[in-house]
């Protein structure tokens, strides 16, 4: 067993994700750390420019499988593909995204490789010479911290914001191709086509100022109390997943890892317990007050103020004083 | 209601977990492989509540039969009593408990092999362990097809499903399927209906069919987690100081107009 670090490349429209790149980082830091290499898989069809943008990461070497059957490859297809790869390399770590793709496929490659797998992590270190991965429990209001035993290998995923990006790095990677046969796979599920949330006049990604509503604003007919605050400051309303699972808003006023990703100047989270899922797609905001009941609420751990008591008091006051500020 | 079509019916199979509310008394167990706590008021896992309600959407449109599992100690039959209230033909508990998700997915794809199914539906991820594996586990050692997120199953001709499944930041793949599959159901695929209370309390008299692991060919030591150890279990660790605002609402809303108004 080579024992390496392998790092799964998630890419789109010819560009590395930026969560693949903060993985990357990770690995490097651990492959320094462990004396050991770190290795990137590419997989997909054309995929040069990926390839280049992979460079400059600290990698040691990547293996690109390039198919026209990966042009658009479903999951089943894709777990196959890299767990032949990882048995190229027999990593002791397989380090993947948590987004989307990273949930489907790491319990498949893990599954397929009969290797350990754990999601969701918020961390990965060397500690006391084991690696030691740090991922929540219970709604992410407990965090567990689970060490590697030295005999063993997993498939780890790690959320959005686990590290930042390294500096580039002077080394170059070794480029080795590898040949996967992708097309006499039972074609038992395929892509039809990608589509997207048709366009909208709301653009959360460009709001300076969000309010932003969870389940906690507990009925359609309160919406109103955050639009209110939004208008009066002239921001704009969003809110959590659950709000629109129960279709009090419209699914393009949700932010999330499904949703949109914002980084607005103000972000006021009003009755949002703060599921990891939400907080991916927020915790970049510049500024975060939390509106909550609930002392516990995982959206503390994100906040920069923390309010503790009822949105429905605290949140017309506020925008009551919005309103006098303005016409004075 | 529509017509139901004789060449769509499937026999669908939901796993669904009973997840606690409360939780106290958090701690390391003795040999580093599980956590352990107390956990009041048992209930199904949300987004496995809308892996059920998409089945019987399917069962009302296409026909067939739809059986509800659970893998759990005995707390575990209330949520196969409200699968069954809600509509579900059958309930089947396996009588096993597991934190890690490839013994729980060897154990759910041991009770799926003795199960006659087309379609298996699970939810995305359970809300005490977050790890969102155990459906894909499962569907790699039962060797079918699968998909993460879906929100929005269509059945087709020739044995196959159209799903839609999310990529995240707004985009989607339409997905199509070969049956048997098993797909991950996201929370808000469709409404949830509501369950009365006498129908809860009549769904108590009817049968759940109780696996063991012998059932299933297993043995509780092959069942062992592998690998890892818990080495701590504590409170998330804030990466920044927070300012915690107090007062009345008038004090606290002029307080955080100021805040706001100086981020911008």
């Amino acid at each position: 067993m080579s024992r390496d670090v392998l790092v799964l490349v998630e890419h789109s429209e010819e560009k590395v994700e930026s969560l693949t790149s903060q993985v990357l980082a990770m690995g490097a830091r651990l492959a320094k750390e462990m004396n050991i290499e770190l290795v990137a898989a590419a997989i997909g069809h054309r995929i040069d420019n990926v390839v280049q943008a992979l460079q400059s990461n600290g990698i040691d070497r990547i293996l690109v499988v390039d198919d026209p059957g990966l042009a658009l490859a479903v999951g089943e297809v894709q777990a196959h593909v890299f767990a032949e790869v990882a048995r190229h390399v027999e990593p002791r770590l397989v380090l993947i995204g948590y987004s989307l793709m990273g949930m489907e496929l790491t319990p498949a490659v893990a599954s397929k490789l009969g290797m350990n797998a754990l999601t969701n992590c918020v961390n990965t270190e060397l500690r006391d010479g084991a690696v030691t991965m740090t991922r929540p429990l219970f709604d992410g209001t407990m965090h567990a911290e689970i060490a590697l035993e030295e005999h063993a290998s997993a498939v780890v995923a790690l959320q959005k914001g686990a590290v930042t990006s390294s500096p580039p790095s002077a080394k170059q990677a070794v480029v080795q191709s590898i040949a996967i046969d992708v097309n006499n796979l039972p074609a038992r599920s395929r892509i039809l086509e990608i589509t997207e949330e048709p366009k909208s006049n709301v653009d959360l990604t460009k709001a300076e100022i969000i309010i932003a509503v969870g389940r906690g604003i507990g009925d359609k007919e309160k919406i109103h109390f955050a639009d209110d605050l939004a208008e009066a400051l002239g921001g704009t309303l969003a809110c959590s997943r659950p709000v629109v699972d129960v279709g009090w808003l419209p699914r393009e006023r949700q932010v999330g890892a499904s949703g949109k990703s914002v980084a607005p100047k103000v972000y006021v989270a009003c009755g949002i317990s703060g599921a990891i899922q939400h907080l991916t797609g927020m915790r970049d905001s510049k500024r975060i007050i939390a509106i909550n009941k609930d002392p516990n609420a995982p959206i503390f751990q994100v906040a920069h103020i923390a309010v503790v008591g009822d949105l429905f008091e605290i949140v017309p006051a506020l925008t009551r004083a919005a309103q006098e500020a303005r016409t004075r | 209601m529509q017509q139901t079509n004789e060449n769509k019916r499937m026999n669908i199979v939901v796993c669904c977990k009973a997840v606690p509310g409360l939780i106290t008394d958090l701690k390391i167990g003795a040999d580093g492989k599980a956590i352990q706590y107390q956990g009041q008021l048992l209930a199904i896992n949300e987004c496995d509540e809308y892996a059920l309600e998409e089945a019987l959407a399917l069962k009302r449109i296409h026909g067939g039969q739809v059986t509800a599992v659970s893998m759990g100690n005995i707390k575990a039959l209330d949520i196969l009593y409200y699968a069954l209230a809600k509509g579900a033909d059958k309930a089947v508990r396996i009588d096993s408990e597991s934190q890690d998700p490839q013994v729980a997915s060897s154990v759910i794809a041991a009770a799926l092999r003795k199960l006659d199914f087309d379609l298996v539906l699970t939810g995305t991820q359970s809300r005490d362990t977050l790890g969102g594996q155990v459906g894909i586990a499962a569907a790699t050692l039962l060797n079918i097809p699968f998909a993460y997120a879906v929100m929005a199953v269509e059945a087709r001709e020739n044995n196959t499903l159209k799903v839609r499944k999310e990529l995240g930041g707004g985009r989607y793949a339409e997905v199509e399927l070969t049956l048997p599959a098993l797909l991950c159901i996201q929370t808000g695929i469709r409404p949830l209906t509501f369950v009365p209370p006498a129908r809860r309390i009549r769904a108590r008299q009817l049968p759940v069919v109780s696996f063991s692991l012998a059932d299933l060919g297993l043995q509780v030591d092959q069942l062992a987690p592998r690998g890892y150890r818990f080495v701590a279990v504590h409170p998330p660790e804030r990466t920044h100081q927070v300012e915690l605002l107090q007062g009345n609402p008038q004090e606290i809303a002029t307080a955080l107009l100021n805040k706001i108004r100086e981020s911008l």
